[in-house]
């Protein structure tokens, strides 16, 4: 089955006619009534055939809608009233019974097909359907079936020279009531209308059959005796822009319903006097009458049709429309899209929301380009131009919203090329990250924040050492002024020697703000800056903060720095933090290493993989199994009185910078950390010309 | 100012610190000497240098104390004042305990540091005169025979000259003889001042036994003089 019967289920029969007996009384009066129908017809025209036969179409109305094995069920229920609506004309037995048989085998050969080719009912809301219902019930098995409903006259006394004659009438008769009845029972007993009507389209419905009805009593009420015979065709095509406006307005209804409209009121005209089918005796005119009207209902039925599946489409295209429209909103994404030709925008409302056009204003490049936060805008003309190399390509950018507040926004957009690799539509979404993006600030915030304390905490620690280096220059500075003020005092000054002191003091008060300038900016906050860093300075400057803890707890140092090691980038006070965290973790290690052999080994030098690496080595205690594993996980500690948040910070910070941060034991006893940092894209550059050179 | 051949000994690992010390000492009249670690004062330090020594507390390596123990087993008697940045009241405890003149924090006042010299440098001078009257004593008394030494004894035992002939089995004008030529030798003019100078060398009178008292034959000779050489 197509799409459109899921999505629209099939009129139910009422309930008074679910059970199956009340449901073959139907039946079977039914086709006893559309006998009766015919014969009226037949009589009132004085001929045995009217223009279709309507019992068939019952049956045929019946057993489609049944299950095949009720099948027999059916056709036995419509025998009685077959046997006394012919007896009724008096037919004999035997033409009653090939008729029958004839009968009963098209409607079960047509129910067959719609099952295996259309897998149930008719629908005349995709052309296929149509289509398939019009070569099988109007065309096909009526021409087959007729092959033997043309012996009924025969055994009826006609000549058998006449058999293709009544094969022909058989056969119309059937494919018009197909066709006319048919299509209007599966139609307007079958399908809801659609789309659905309203009391102006009712009256539309209307004003237009009275309007068909009108037109066509008048045509065809004009017969040979009032208009010249060449104005006929004209006439017979008079009724037809009303039949299209019925196809067009009302779909498949208004096509069959026109259809059928025009088919009474020809066969009455027909009937009732002159008719515009007066070409010869009256069996001709059923046969031109018949033609005409199969002719005309074929193409009617496929328009109306048609157009039903268009509408169709559209309004599935538009439902889905609206429902990703409705997702993506709920999601919290914009839809939009770009059209090369004719420099058309288009996007969802929930998108022009996003970046703050007011809806109903245009929207135009000028107009995003101006909600867009003027340094974000080259973002925006970026995404743009990488959406033709790279598809989907990603931007973010930040718009200003009427309030007044900054709102974070993510694009995507992919281009789409015509065959020529035009760029043709720039497609794309648009979503509203200020969460995340709030979110990931102030994951960062906090981690600064942790960052600032465990570099105080570390300052703290250092407190004995630093008191020590700002120690050294105020002793140095006293001594040099309490000797200048001595040797100023002597009979004969040495002014040389005095200013040599006060030289050394100047020398000595800078020794001491450098310390302080370089406590102030280990216990400075802001950082998270991104500069080069020379991290052979960093290690110098880390050593010079550190020597009264050395000195103190007498570990060397052995330094190996690479001479002109390429600039890391990084925050230098956080990449700081790192080293001193690392050489006091060494230093502690190293506690009850004996003094002799209380070295800390520290390495600088870039490697082959375009990075940076600072390795600092000790001889201490090493590592256990137990605290390799959770070396960088928070709290954890091998220390009487550590937070556990030393590395655990450490290995944060160089991974913001982009690298890596390692500790593993030594073969030897004590352990060795990596801080491999990358070589920022400049330098790398560099570098490689300058390998290239050598 | 000062005697002519005092000199302030200054370690320090910084050299700051090391040239303003050495520049304020100076000015203060004295000559200085700076090292820049304590392995450099052990290789360069005479054992006949007279002076003093600032030591710094904290030093990589050797600390201060290390050093001033290093010193004493080399006998080698400066008095030492130590500088710290970080006083600590054990470690300065056993500093003076080792013999310490002073332990001072950085920075320290020149008033302060130049008092703990003085006393440094009273403290080097008195030694240096105990030491000096010692080697004096020493020296006239290894030209006594053995036989004058003997009568020496019986001298400070407060015998008289018949006595000590008695005792020796001599007569008393030989014992006479040997008496004045003692003295002589010695220097000394009466009784007492052969008792004060005795009970400095620590020589024993005849006759007594108590601890601190050397019999004499062993006072006599190189080893007696090495021993009272000592402090």
């Amino acid at each position: 089955m197509d799409v459109g019967a899921a999505v629209r289920p099939a009129r139910a029969l009422p309930a008074y006619i679910e059970s199956d007996g009340a449901k073959l009384t139907l039946v079977a009066l039914a086709y006893f009534v559309g006998a009766e129908l015919a014969f009226v017809v037949g009589t009132l025209s004085d001929k045995i055939f009217a223009p279709f036969w309507p019992p068939n179409i019952v049956l045929l109305y019946a057993l489609v809608f049944a299950p095949a094995r009720r099948w027999w069920l059916y056709i036995l229920a419509t025998f009685p009233a077959h046997v006394v609506a012919e007896l009724g004309i008096g037919m004999g037995a035997q033409q009653l019974l090939v008729a029958f048989a004839t009968n009963a085998l098209l409607a079960v050969i047509i129910a067959l097909a719609m099952i295996r080719v259309l897998g149930g009912p008719p629908r005349f809301d995709n052309v296929r359907g149509a289509t398939t219902y019009i070569l099988v019930a109007a065309l096909i098995s009526p021409a087959l079936v007729a092959l033997g409903g043309a012996f009924v006259p025969i055994t009826g006394g006609g000549a058998i020279t006449k058999y293709w004659t009544f094969w022909a009438q058989w056969f119309l008769s059937n494919a018009l009531g197909a066709l006319t009845l048919g299509s209007a029972a599966f139609i307007w007993l079958r399908q809801k209308s659609s789309p659905p009507m309203t009391s102006w389209r009712r009256i539309e419905a209307l004003l237009l059959a009275a309007a068909l009805v009108v037109v066509c009593t008048v045509a065809f009420e004009l017969g040979t005796g009032s208009i010249a015979i060449g104005f006929l065709p004209a006439l017979l095509y008079s009724p037809l822009p009303l039949i299209l406006w019925a196809a067009v307005r009302f779909g498949a209804r208004g096509a069959s319903g026109a259809v059928v409209m025009v088919t009474v009121v020809l066969t009455w005209r027909a009937l009732n006097g002159p008719s515009l089918f007066v070409a010869g005796d009256s069996e001709t005119n059923v046969f031109a009458l018949q033609i005409f009207l199969v002719a005309l209902a074929i193409p009617v039925l496929l328009l109306g049709t048609a157009i039903e599946e268009v509408r169709r489409a559209e309004r599935t295209t538009r439902e889905r429309e609206e429902q990703m429209a409705f997702a993506a909103a709920s999601a919290n994404i914009g839809l939009w899209q770009y059209e090369h030709a004719g420099n058309r925008f288009w996007a969802t409302e929930h998108c022009r929301a996003m970046l703050s056009v007011p809806p109903g204003a245009p929207l135009t490049w000028e107009a995003i380009r101006n909600c867009v936060q003027p340094e974000d805008r080259d973002a925006l003309i970026d995404l743009v131009r990488a959406a033709r190399i790279e598809s989907p390509a990603e931007h973010e950018f930040r718009v200003r919203d009427p309030d007044g507040q900054i709102r974070w926004i993510a694009a995507r957009a992919r281009t789409e090329f015509d065959a020529g690799a035009t760029p043709t539509r720039v497609s794309g979404l648009l979503t509203d990250i200020t969460r995340r993006k709030q979110a990931e600030h102030e994951i960062d915030l906090q981690r600064k924040e942790l960052a600032h304390l465990m570099r105080v905490g570390m300052v703290g620690e250092l407190s004995g050492a630093i008191a020590h280096e700002l120690n050294q220059p105020l002793t140095a500075i006293l001594a040099n002024a309490q000797a200048a003020r001595r040797m100023l005092a002597q009979t004969s000054p040495d002014a040389h020697e005095i200013e040599d002191a006060l030289d050394d003091i100047v020398r000595d008060d800078n020794r001491a703000g450098e310390v302080i300038r370089r406590l102030r900016g280990l216990l400075k906050k802001d950082a998270g800056r991104s500069e080069p860093v020379d991290l052979n300075g960093l290690v110098e400057a880390a050593l010079r903060l550190l020597h009264g803890e050395l000195v103190g707890r007498t570990v060397k140092v052995e330094l190996n720095l690479q001479p002109g090691l390429p600039h890391a980038f990084g925050d230098p006070i956080q990449l700081q933090q790192v080293l001193l965290n690392l050489v006091m973790n060494s230093i502690e290690a190293m506690g009850a290493t004996p003094p002799a052999e209380r070295v800390v080994r520290i390495t600088t030098r870039s490697t082959d993989q375009d990075r940076i690496e600072v390795v600092v080595a000790d001889r201490g205690c090493g590592l256990s199994p137990d605290a390799k594993a959770r070396l960088f996980m928070p709290f954890f500690t091998t220390k009487e009185h550590g937070l556990g948040l030393g590395l655990s910070i450490c290995s944060t910070i160089v991974r913001s910078c982009g690298g890596e941060l390692g500790l593993t034991g030594n073969a030897r006893g004590g352990a060795t950390a990596t801080m491999t940092l990358p070589l920022p894209e400049r330098m790398r550059h560099a570098h490689e010309k300058r390998i290239a050179a050598t | 100012m000062s005697a002519s051949n005092f000199r302030v000994f200054i370690v320090d690992d910084d050299e700051h610190v090391l040239r303003a010390l050495s520049r304020l000492v100076r000015a203060a009249g004295y000559a200085s000497e700076t090292f820049a670690s304590p392995r450099q004062f052990l290789e360069r330090h005479d054992s006949g240098d007279r002076g003093c020594l600032i030591l710094d507390f904290i030093m990589p390596e050797i600390d201060g104390l290390q050093l001033q123990a290093l010193l004493s087993a080399r006998g080698i008697s400066l008095p030492i004042i130590f500088l710290t940045g970080r006083g600590k009241v054990e470690t300065g405890v056993s500093a003076m305990k080792a013999g310490a003149v002073d332990f001072l924090t950085k920075p320290v006042d020149d008033t302060l540091l130049l008092a703990a010299i003085r006393r440094a440098e009273m403290q080097e001078a008195a030694a240096r005169h105990h030491r000096d009257e010692m080697a004096s004593i020493a020296a006239r008394l290894a030209t006594l025979t053995p036989r004058e030494t003997q009568v020496l004894t019986h001298v400070i035992a407060g015998r008289l000259n018949k006595q000590i002939a008695g005792d020796l089995g001599t007569v008393e004008k030989t014992i006479k003889v040997h008496r004045g030529r003692m003295m002589e030798k010695l220097g000394v003019h009466s009784v007492a001042d052969l008792v004060r100078l005795t009970e400095r060398a620590g020589i024993r009178p005849y006759g007594l036994h108590e601890p601190g008292y050397q019999t004499l034959p062993d006072a006599i000779g190189p080893r007696a003089n090495s021993t009272i050489a000592a402090p």
